[in-house]
């Protein structure tokens, strides 16, 4: 790999009120025109590495840099060109909205901030509209008036505006249903083609990292626990948590689903976490040598990561 | 053939709104077999919520109109008073919820909770004994240290624990019927799949039927014996889930079946529905699909077709469902 | 959409309700008495007649007159005047002062915050007579005292609710999507934060409102007040008080307006509060 990252966390970790690690030593590279997605439960810190990188909030140690300039650098010193370069569309899209606002109002919002020349906004706005299918009478609404996927398709074409390079996506689909996330997934390619974005896709669903995405990252207890090429990791996944996360996505053809492997307990608190690795307390092949020393994230392949001992020890595959 | 434990027919539901009278449910006509679990699938707005509603008759204070029958075990619940619903509810027909911390009350242990449901079901159960059964109702979801978990209280719970302590409260029940309203959607992926193994696992020592509503299909697939989709008040299509998955015969369940993201080729279009859920408030007079669907010809606006057996215990609510075929 | 079309569209939709029109009336009239007293007013309202005191209501003198025989109706209407002045003044302060420094307070570090509250507790466990007292020593009473203590002691109940609106909003999604586009800190705070916080501020200060206007009559029957001849509600009904064996009219008129213009003021602020949230009232 010659290419430059665009997106680069060098050992981040994040430490709440002295005590929580929601991040720990995160390194993880993404170049430009990817699409890398994030799965994990919640507590796994996925939703805090996209806040890390749009600067949300600093890391306790590690850097996070854009374009190869630290963004703690670049927020202070060339604010709103970060900002035009990085956005993010959060979780929750209708709370996303200034509730006293309307959505006309909510969508010049960024042309006011970054005091773009209003009539080649307007003109870049009223093509994103007719691209995400917007009708006109949206506009005069306030946001507790309209539906989750309009809010979703508002939030993307504010984000839009701006002509960002990178788009960070916290569950883009949440409170979508299956009828409509269609749309706006193919959306989110499209303009990755044509304008040759790049996504960090936060989810918890499974079906649609698999689908649209190039690499996954897979997240435990604040840590990356493998990270590998989406096609790599369905087929065979290393780390025993990614083949039972894996294999608790039921398919719909009973000829396509995997042996359910179900693990027992729930993720520990990051207050206390277990020792050696994290996982090793629900880990169906766990061994005494897991719960003391920790194993490091090591290389097993061309871009493919895992952090375990005994990796390839579960697979989903085998009946 | 024995008779379904619930027959509903012709249910319909209306609530009075700001814009005019919502119809919520369009006369369902649906069957619940004895020792069945049924998955209710649906978007949101198609009233699969309100279907378990009405089971229970809980329901929000602006419905206007409930109409149409609900035959549960030879008795028309919807002919009860108020009184003679009571019999039924925590009785012989039990509920888990989505959120379960909304459903447990704060200020009470786990113990408590447990104890109540016994003791409702069994009056005249003394402490002890209904004690000794909460424990075992624990033990039974897969609690371990059930004596130290009947003394805690919702909050000291995890998600996953506290669904765990609805399920257990709901058989604790021994109820006829059980209703699951997206038990598992607020839950994580793993620990969804520990309560769908438990539920599983369940089914089988249980006589009871239960109704199972989720969005989520790959799910109903795996549990559920029979499935019904609902879309817009209606029901759509209903059989065996095996029948229906493999071979969809309404438009709208082949649609959302086309959506679901399973393991198509990376890089294809994705496959949406394309136009709105129809506004609540309209009244039909044609196929509620009709608008957004493919194959819609002018008879479909004609009138409501009606649910047609497509084969054994598969019945679909198209006209053209042969020709389609 | 302009200014005057939407403070119309408010209007209307403060009016919506029996009781939003009931305090709007109330208020309406509270304040053209106010601002027009020497036109409202019948007479000159400290002009003595002392040979016709505790007079009944007549068509010379509507309500009356007391004890000096002067015209009740027209010390009322000047009264309003005070009244008015008064709180709006000190209650704008207040608002504004109170606001700022619980805004400022929520996103101070935690040590600073802690400072900012300390002396919001200090201020508030101050009597407000004590504090009174110990000023007009020094300065003389007058009406700008008034105002002053009053707004003084009001700061920190504006500065609590600010701060704890503030503190329920900081992290609001919508918030983030502001800095996430780029807003800058004032933009953020005073395009998105002060819009949804201004709903229970704004209750508060019509509720405050009579609060007031007893205090100032309580300042003012003190002697630490409003100063005589000058007619305050405060002193109209100290006065009536005084001589309500002669007559109880002063005291059930100066009583009764003190009355209305706290529940008009009560009824408007609930109606602007529902009026300036889009979320309620709209379904119904």
């Amino acid at each position: 790999m010659t290419v430059a990252a665009l997106l680069a966390f060098d050992r981040v970790s994040v430490v709440f009120g002295g005590q929580v690690q929601a991040l720990d030593d995160i390194t993880l590279e993404v170049r430009k025109g990817e699409i890398v997605g994030v799965v994990g439960e919640s507590g796994s810190g996925k939703s805090t590495l996209c806040r890390v990188l749009v600067g949300l909030m600093a890391p306790t140690s590690g850097t996070v840099s854009v374009g190869g300039v630290a963004v703690r650098t670049q927020l202070t010193q060339h604010r709103l060109a970060f900002r035009r370069r990085i956005q993010m569309l959060l979780q929750d899209a209708v709370a996303s909205l200034s509730p006293r606002m309307t959505i006309g109002r909510a969508l010049e919002e960024p042309m006011a901030i970054h005091s773009l020349p209003r009539a080649e906004a307007r003109a870049r706005l009223a093509e994103i509209l007719r691209r995400l299918g917007l009708a006109r009478d949206v506009l005069t609404k306030f946001p507790h008036q309209i539906s989750g996927g309009q809010a979703r398709r508002i939030g993307v074409a504010r984000a839009l505006v701006l002509g960002p390079e990178i788009i960070v996506a916290d569950e883009p689909t949440a409170g979508l249903d299956v009828s409509v996330q269609g749309e706006l997934l193919n959306l989110l390619l499209d303009l990755q083609r044509d304008f040759g974005l790049t996504y960090l896709m936060v989810s918890h669903n499974l079906n649609l990292i698999r689908r649209v995405t190039g690499r996954i990252v897979v997240m435990y207890l604040g840590q990356i626990v493998e990270e590998a090429p989406t096609r790599e990791l369905f087929d065979a996944p290393a780390h025993p948590y990614a083949a039972a996360l894996i294999s608790t996505n039921p398919a719909v053809d009973p000829d396509k689903r995997l042996r359910q492997i179900v693990l027992q307990g729930e993720m520990p608190s990051a207050v206390n976490p277990p020792s050696g690795c994290r996982f090793h307390t629900r880990c169906p092949v766990a061994q005494p040598r897991c719960s003391v020393e920790p194993p490091a994230l090591a290389e097993i392949g061309a871009g493919h990561r895992v952090r375990c001992h005994f990796p390839y020890s579960l697979d989903p595959r085998r009946h | 053939m024995t008779p379904p434990l619930v027959s509903i027919r012709n249910l319909t539901l209306e609530a009075a709104t700001a814009r005019g009278t919502a119809h919520i449910l369009r006369g369902v006509d649906l069957d619940i077999g004895r020792g069945r679990i049924v998955g209710v699938v649906g978007e949101s707005g198609s009233g699969k919520s309100s279907l378990a509603s009405c089971l229970l008759r809980l329901l929000p204070t602006n419905v206007s109109r409930i109409d149409g029958q609900i035959v549960f075990d030879g008795t028309d619940l919807n002919a009860l008073d108020d009184a003679a619903m009571n019999d039924f509810r925590g009785k012989r027909i039990a509920m888990i919820f989505q959120d379960p911390m909304t459903a447990l009350n704060p200020l009470f242990t786990i113990g408590t909770h447990l104890v109540d449901v016994l003791r409702r079901r069994h009056p005249g159960l003394a402490r002890d004994e209904a004690m000794a059964r909460a424990s075992a109702a624990l033990v039974s979801v897969g609690i371990g240290d059930a004596p130290l978990r009947l003394r805690s209280y919702p909050h000291q719970l995890s998600g996953g624990m506290r669904q765990r302590v609805m399920i257990a409260m709901a058989l604790a029940v021994e109820p006829d019927l059980l209703l699951a309203d997206e038990c598992t959607t607020a839950l994580d992926a793993t620990v969804e799949a520990q309560i769908v193994a438990l539920l599983e696992g369940l089914s089988r020592g249980f006589d009871g039927s239960i109704v199972f509503i989720s969005h989520h299909l790959g799910l109903v697939a795996q549990l559920c014996d029979d499935l019904c989709v609902m879309y817009a008040g209606t029901i759509v299509e209903s059989g065996p889930v095996a029948e229906v998955l493999a071979n969809p015969r309404h438009p709208y369940t082949r649609a959302l079946l086309a959506c679901e993201l399973d393991d198509h080729a990376h890089g294809g279009r994705l496959v949406s529905i394309p136009g709105e859920v129809p506004d609540p408030v309209a009244l039909h007079a044609a196929c509620v699909f009709a608008p957004r669907c493919s194959h819609a010809i002018d008879a479909c606006r004609a009138s409501i077709p009606a649910l047609r057996e497509a084969g054994p215990g598969h019945r679909a609510a198209c006209i053209r469902f042969e020709e389609l075929a | 959409m302009t200014a005057p079309r939407s403070a119309l569209r408010l209007l209307r939709r403060i009016c919506a309700s029996f009781t939003g029109t009931t305090g709007f009336v109330i208020v309406a009239i509270v304040l053209v008495a106010a601002l027009f007293a020497p036109w409202v007013a019948t007479t000159d309202p400290d002009r003595l007649d002392v040979m016709n005191r505790f007079a009944a209501p007549s068509l010379a003198h509507w309500l009356g007159t007391d004890h000096l025989g002067r015209d009740l109706y027209s010390r009322l209407v000047h009264g309003t005047t005070v009244a008015m002045s008064v709180a709006l003044s000190s209650i704008a302060i207040a608002f504004c002062v109170g606001t700022l420094l619980g805004v400022v307070a929520a996103y101070l570090p935690p040590r600073l915050e802690r400072l900012v509250l300390i002396v919001f507790d200090v201020i508030a466990s101050f009597p407000s007579m004590v504090l009174a007292l110990a000023i007009v020593a020094v300065f003389g009473p007058s009406t700008l005292i008034v105002v002053i203590i009053v707004a003084v002691t009001l700061i920190p109940h504006f500065g609590r609710v600010a701060r704890g609106q503030v503190l329920s909003l900081k992290s609001a999604p919508f918030l983030e999507a502001e800095r996430i586009l780029g807003a800058s800190f004032p933009r953020i705070v005073l395009h998105h934060l002060l819009p949804n916080i201004l709903g229970p501020l704004v209750i508060l200060a019509s509720m405050d409102i009579p609060v007031v206007i007893t205090i100032e009559a309580g300042l003012s029957f003190l002697g630490l007040g409003v100063r005589p001849p000058l007619a305050s509600w405060g002193t109209l009904i100290q006065d009536g008080y005084q001589y309500l064996s002669d007559s109880w009219v002063p005291v059930v008129v100066a009583s009764l307006a003190l009355a209305v213009a706290t529940l008009g003021f009560t009824l408007f602020g609930e109606a602007l509060r529902d009026a300036v949230d889009p979320r309620i009232g709209r379904e119904r």
